[in-house]
Formats: C-alpha cells, sequence, structure tokens
C-alpha cells in the first residue's frame, strides 16, 4: 500500500532531484500494477518496510516486531491518513488564496497565517491619516490600504460595513500606503488625500475602488475625471501641486517601519490582521473589544 | 591456511566501507592485482591482439595469450581447449547450441541447474533440436543416484550438469555421472560457473568434455568467462558466434574456419578481461586453491551453523554436507527474504541475496520457489562476520 504514499511523495521530490525519479518510476509502476490488480513486483514496499523496521529496531526491538506483524494495516492507515491530509491540505491552499485564511470565510486559525509574518508587525504610534467615526472611542482601527491594490478593494465592502455599523462605537483611520507595483497608486493616494481636503473623501474613495481598473489603464486621465464628475473642490490645484505628498510618505514611512508588507493591514487596538479576511477578523476583534468593555 | 582478515586488504571495496560481502555467488569482489591489471592495459598498450604488428597490438598478443596459458593451467587444460567467452552463460549456450545432434537429440539434465544452462536446453526443445530430460534429485537438492544409469543412455547425446550449485552450494556426483555418460558415449558439459572459484577443478582428472566458467566469480572482471573442451570435442561443435578472426579464409561460396579457440572467438575480444581473469587466476593460485577449498569447508559449516542456531530457519539443501562450500540458502519463519535480506543490509551492512537465484525450477523442487536468502562466502571472510550474521539474523527472526 505504502507504493500509493510513495509515488506522491517521490514524484514531487523528483521535480527537484532527478535521484528520485528512478524511485518514482517504480513506485508508478507499482501503482500500476495494484490498481488494475496485478501484485507489485518492484520491491518498494519490501523496501520501504525492511528500511522502515531497521530504524525502529535500532530504537525498539518490540516495537519493530509489532510494526512488522501489522505492518500491512499499518501502510492502509497511513495511505489514508496521507490522502486524507492531501486532500485536507489543498482545500486549505485553496481557502488561503481565496479569502485570505485556510478555513474560508468563517475565519478561526488558521496555520498558514504564519506565513505572513504577523509577529514582525508593530502598532503605529501614530493616529495621523484620514480619519471616521468617534474619536474619543477606545477602541481604534488602523488600516494601512492601496486604493490600487485589488485586495484592498476587496475588503471595501467590508471596511464600509464596519463604518456604518460601528461608526460610533469606533475610531476608524486610514494610513495610504501605495504599493509601487499597483499602476498609479501613489497618485491615486494624493487624489484621495486632495478629495479629503474638498470634502469629497468616501464618494471619491467609493469610486476609486469602481473604477480600479479604468484608474490603472488612465492614470491622471481617470483620476481628474471621477474628481470633476464629484466636483471636489479644489481638486485641480491640489492635485497638480501634489500637496499631500509629504503627508503620504510619512505614513508610507510609517507603514515600512511597522513592518507592512501587504494590503489591506489592520490594526485593532495594534493587533494585525492581514489579508483579504482580515476584515472578518477585525470584526470579530471588535466584537470581543465592546463585549468586554 | 588462509588468514581472511590479511587477504580482505588486498580488496578495495572491503578497505573502503565497512561491508559484510556475503554475496559471492552473485559476484565476487576484486582484488587490487586484477584491477591493476585491468588499469594497465587501458593505460599502458590497448592494442588489439593478433592483427596489427605494432608495439601495442604485440603487448597485448603477449598479455592475451599468457592470460590464456595462466588461466587454462589453473583448471589443468591445454592452452589451445581455453575459448574466451563473455561469461559462464555465453559458454553454455556455445555448447549448447553448437551441438552436432544429427546421430542422437537427447540432453540430459537437472532441475538443479541455473537458468543458463536449462534455458538454452529448452531453447533446443522448443526449436526440435534436442530432447531434454531430467535425471531424478530429491527435495533436498541431492540426486536420486540410482537412477542415473536409467536416464543416460544410448540415445543421450549431451549431459549438461552443474559442478556445484549456487542454491545450495552442493556438488554434483560428477564422477559417477560422467563415468556414466562416457560408457553411453555421451558427452558431458559441466557448468563450472560456481565450482571452479571454490574448490580445485581439474580438468584432465574431472574427466568431462567441457568446462564453463565466469570471471566474475573468481576474482576476475565482468564480461569474461571461458569453455575449456577437450581438442575433439571443440572440433565437433558447429560455429557459434562468427566474424573476424574466425576464419582461414573467405571465399562467397566457401569458408576455412579456424580451429579452436580462435574458431569461436568471433571480433575483437575482451583483451582488459581475459587479462584481468589471468591476474585473478594468478592470486588464487599463490593463495592455493586447496587452501580455498579448506577454508569454504570450513566457513560454510560455521555458516550453517549459525543460521541453525536461529528458531525457525530452515536451511536447503543438506545442511551438513561434505560437499558443501561456504554457501547457504535459507528462510526465517514468518520474514519475507527479501525483507531477510534487506534488513541485514541496513543493521549491519551484510550484503546477501534473495530471490530464486536464476534458478526457478530448482527453488521450485527444493521447496523455495517464492524465494530464500542466500549467504555465500569467499576467501575473504572472517568468523567474526560470520558472528556478526548470526547476531543480526536473531534479531530478525524476533519480529515474527
Amino acid at each position: 500500500m505504502l507504493c500509493f504514499v510513495a509515488l506522491f511523495v517521490l514524484a514531487f521530490l523528483s521535480l527537484f532531484s532527478a535521484k528520485y525519479r528512478p524511485l518514482a518510476a517504480r513506485a508508478f509502476d507499482c501503482v500500476t500494477k495494484k490498481v488494475t490488480l496485478r501484485p507489485c513486483d518492484t520491491g518498494l514496499d519490501d523496501e520501504i518496510k525492511a528500511a522502515s523496521i531497521a530504524g525502529i529496531m535500532k530504537l525498539s526491538p518490540s516495537a519493530a516486531g509489532f510494526l512488522n506483524r501489522h505492518f500491512e494495516a499499518f501502510s492502509i492507515a497511513m495511505t489514508i491518513i496521507f490522502f486524507a491530509s492531501l486532500i485536507f491540505t489543498a482545500q486549505g491552499v485553496y481557502n488561503f488564496v481565496v479569502y485570505g485564511n485556510c478555513n474560508g470565510p468563517e475565519g478561526g486559525f488558521c496555520i498558514y497565517n504564519g506565513l505572513q509574518n504577523k509577529a514582525f508587525l508593530k502598532a503605529p504610534g501614530s493616529l495621523d491619516g484620514i480619519t471616521a467615526g468617534n474619536a474619543s472611542s477606545k477602541i481604534v482601527v488602523i488600516e494601512f490600504g492601496c486604493y490600487s491594490c485589488p485586495y484592498t478593494k476587496e475588503a471595501e465592502g467590508k471596511v464600509q460595513s464596519l463604518l456604518s455599523k460601528y461608526g460610533d462605537r469606533v475610531y476608524f483611520v486610514f494610513k495610504p500606503f501605495p504599493i509601487p507595483t499597483h499602476p498609479y497608486s501613489m497618485e491615486a493616494a494624493l487624489a484621495a488625500s486632495c478629495a479629503n481636503e474638498g470634502g469629497n473623501y468616501w464618494e471619491y474613495r467609493e469610486a476609486l475602488f469602481a473604477n480600479q481598473t479604468a484608474v490603472h489603464d488612465g492614470g491622471d486621465v481617470a483620476l481628474l475625471g471621477i474628481a470633476h464628475q464629484l466636483n471636489v473642490s479644489g481638486f485641480d490645484a491640489c492635485y497638480a501641486s501634489k500637496k499631500f505628498e509629504a503627508f503620504i510618505r510619512q505614513t508610507e514611512k510609517e507603514g515600512q517601519d511597522c513592518g507592512i508588507y501587504g494590503t489591506p493591514t489592520f490594526f485593532v487596538n495594534g493587533k494585525p490582521f492581514v489579508g483579504t479576511n482580515a476584515g472578518n477578523e477585525t470584526e470579530a476583534e471588535i466584537e470581543k473589544l465592546l463585549a468586554s468593555q | 591456511m588462509i588468514d581472511p582478515e590479511k587477504i580482505s586488504k588486498d580488496f578495495p571495496v572491503l578497505q573502503s566501507q565497512p561491508i559484510i560481502y556475503f554475496d559471492s555467488a552473485c559476484t565476487t569482489l576484486k582484488p587490487r592485482a586484477v584491477i591493476e591489471a585491468e588499469r594497465q592495459y587501458y593505460e599502458e598498450y590497448s592494442g588489439c591482439a593478433g592483427r596489427s604488428a605494432h608495439r601495442l597490438a604485440k603487448r597485448t598478443s603477449e598479455q592475451f595469450e599468457s592470460a590464456r596459458e595462466r588461466t587454462a593451467k589453473f583448471v589443468n587444460a591445454k592452452t589451445e581447449e581455453l575459448i574466451y567467452t563473455k561469461n559462464a552463460t555465453e559458454a553454455l549456450n556455445l555448447v549448447i547450441r553448437s551441438f552436432n545432434y544429427s546421430k542422437r537429440n537427447k540432453i540430459v539434465t537437472t532441475v538443479l541447474e541455473h537458468h543458463s544452462a536449462l534455458l538454452p536446453i529448452m531453447e533446443q526443445r522448443r526449436r526440435g533440436a534436442a530432447k531434454m530430460e531430467l535425471m531424478k534429485t530429491n527435495s533436498d537438492g541431492t540426486f536420486d543416484e540410482s537412477s542415473l544409469s536409467s536416464t543416460i543412455d544410448r540415445e543421450t547425446a549431451l549431459v549438461v550438469v552443474h559442478h556445484t550449485t549456487n542454491t545450495t552450494g552442493m556438488r554434483a556426483p560428477l564422477e559417477k555421472i560422467i563415468k556414466i555418460a562416457h560408457d553411453n558415449g555421451a558427452a558431458v558439459l559441466v557448468d563450472g560457473a560456481q565450482g571452479v572459484p571454490h574448490s580445485c577443478v581439474d580438468f584432465r582428472k574431472l574427466g568431462a568434455d567441457f568446462l564453463a566458467f565466469s570471471g566474475h566469480k573468481m576474482l576476475g572482471p565482468t564480461g569474461i568467462g571461458c569453455l575449456v573442451g577437450k581438442s575433439e570435442a571443440l572440433a565437433e561443435l558447429d560455429t557459434f558466434i562468427v566474424g573476424g578472426e574466425t576464419i582461414e579464409t573467405v571465399k562467397l561460396d566457401s569458408v576455412k574456419w579456424k580451429k579452436a579457440p580462435k574458431k569461436f572467438e568471433a571480433g575483437i575480444q575482451n583483451y582488459a578481461g581475459a587479462i584481468g581473469l589471468g591476474a585473478a587466476c594468478d592470486y588464487l593460485s599463490k593463495i592455493g586453491m586447496n587452501n580455498v577449498e579448506e577454508h569454504e569447508k570450513k566457513m560454510g559449516k560455521k555458516l550453517v551453523e549459525a543460521i541453525q542456531s536461529i528458531s525457525g530457519s530452515k536451511v536447503y539443501g543438506v545442511p551438513a554436507s561434505e560437499k558443501r562450500c561456504a554457501l547457504a540458502s535459507f528462510n526465517l519463519s514468518g520474514v519475507p527474504p527479501h525483507q531477510v535480506a534487506l534488513m541485514c543490509d541496513s543493521l549491519s551492512g551484510i550484503a546477501l541475496r534473495s530471490g530464486v537465484f536464476c534458478a526457478e525450477p530448482a527453488a521450485e523442487s527444493m521447496g523455495f520457489g517464492k524465494g530464500a536468502v542466500r549467504a555465500s562466502l569467499y576467501l575473504y571472510n572472517t568468523e567474526k562476520e560470520v558472528e556478526t550474521f548470526r547476531e543480526t539474523l536473531g534479531k530478525i527472526a524476533k519480529l515474527a
């Protein structure tokens, strides 16, 4: 039975090292024979068994004896566990890619979160940024986001729902963090700050995310077009002079100091949440804090 | 007496790694003298023998023919009676396929033979060139000697029989078989692949018509073997593989063949292999085959005792046979043979063979058709190694 496991493991290792390929070929031969109800005569199962039992015998002869007597049952169990693990792992990876959490939309503990190096994230020291909500609240949500980032866009719906649900009980701070690889990210951040000065920030922000592709393609033209549609006061002069460049560089620097490696990143009273599912995790954390008040 | 500790120092493989090599029936390790002889050929004079006249070719011819002379002498045969082949398998095929079955067409053999002897006979039977009949043998690998006379009769053209089997290490009653065969006018081909390396084989005394053996099983290189045949028996054989060097003259409508051995040595030969085999014969002769045989008997006895001391073990053949070389095939109850062999390697670095040893009908006839483990020793193995083997088997036997 172990040749089924061996085939997967050895085929994977063969991608990186040629020395595993003959073994993978033997495992494939064995699997082919087993699924066509012929006896496996490659000897691979015997070799795996002998090597396993010999290894255990050096540690515990009685355990080796037990394993030898029940090796077939052990092989079947190992094979089932291996394939079940493989399926769960694939499902987890899929959820992680799609939802940012290996458990899917429900969230919860996810072993892959360790990949995000959240441990290295530090909470920002200032509340400088574009703000909303209750400034006197003890619950402060800070978002580092990029207007040109599809993940920030994906989380925006949740952000809006948090604002409407907890606007009176939570203080929300948005810190622009333009990602250089996203087209016109700096320009979009400059434009949004100008819209904030003109008193149309949230409308402009909504339009920015709604027209993200147009901004990626059109740059200044698209940014100015949105502002003109919304009749943002003093926008053209503000945008042309890059009035808020220093402010954005400051929040950008602040984000780098905090160790931000992707957007959106949320901090709820200093506790970080990263990725597209971070909005859900942020909400759960807010609820927890509200309950404890 | 042999000092295996001292001898093992001549074998680079044994000096380069911790290994207990108990697979000499498959192939033996090679001493430095053999490796050096081959190296010299390739590095100092690698010409072709008997063709060109330059100095390299001359030296190759001298060394090649000298090796033939020494190898023939090793089995007490005449130089012109020794034909180089690539191994014992080819030597056996040569005789069985080139023998003249026009007057008599029965080949007598045994179920105990290696596939290399059995399959060419079965092929002759399939082609309708010859019939095959088996001498009666017992389940312990011994011969039913009383039935030999009734099996080998006036119809028999050729008797093909081993000197020593590769499955149990026991010898065939050759003296009796050869006498009955010759009394009936049949020729005898002896498969000496296991016999020549492990005992004193004197072709003249043996009295057989043909003797086949391999170089690599007697410390020599792989890819070289020998057929020794009485001159008159060789003269009766038809051609086998033909080509350059096998002829005196060629016209489009006629060929005049050379006499043996050249008649059977077509094309460029394995000079390095033959020269290496000559060096192996020198090495063994220096130690003395009497001493090798004595060591084999002593170690064979200890080997069988070691295996039999393990509860649940079964040694195939006659365990206490005086006619046994240092070879034993066995099984441990409850542990498959492949697992035993692999675990001996993993636990103690002991190299064994498992399976049916290219002798499936023999294995079935002796009750291990699904395989056994074989330990085969040689002049470099020590009693201490046998003791390690016994201890390792003891641990493995407890798994059952």
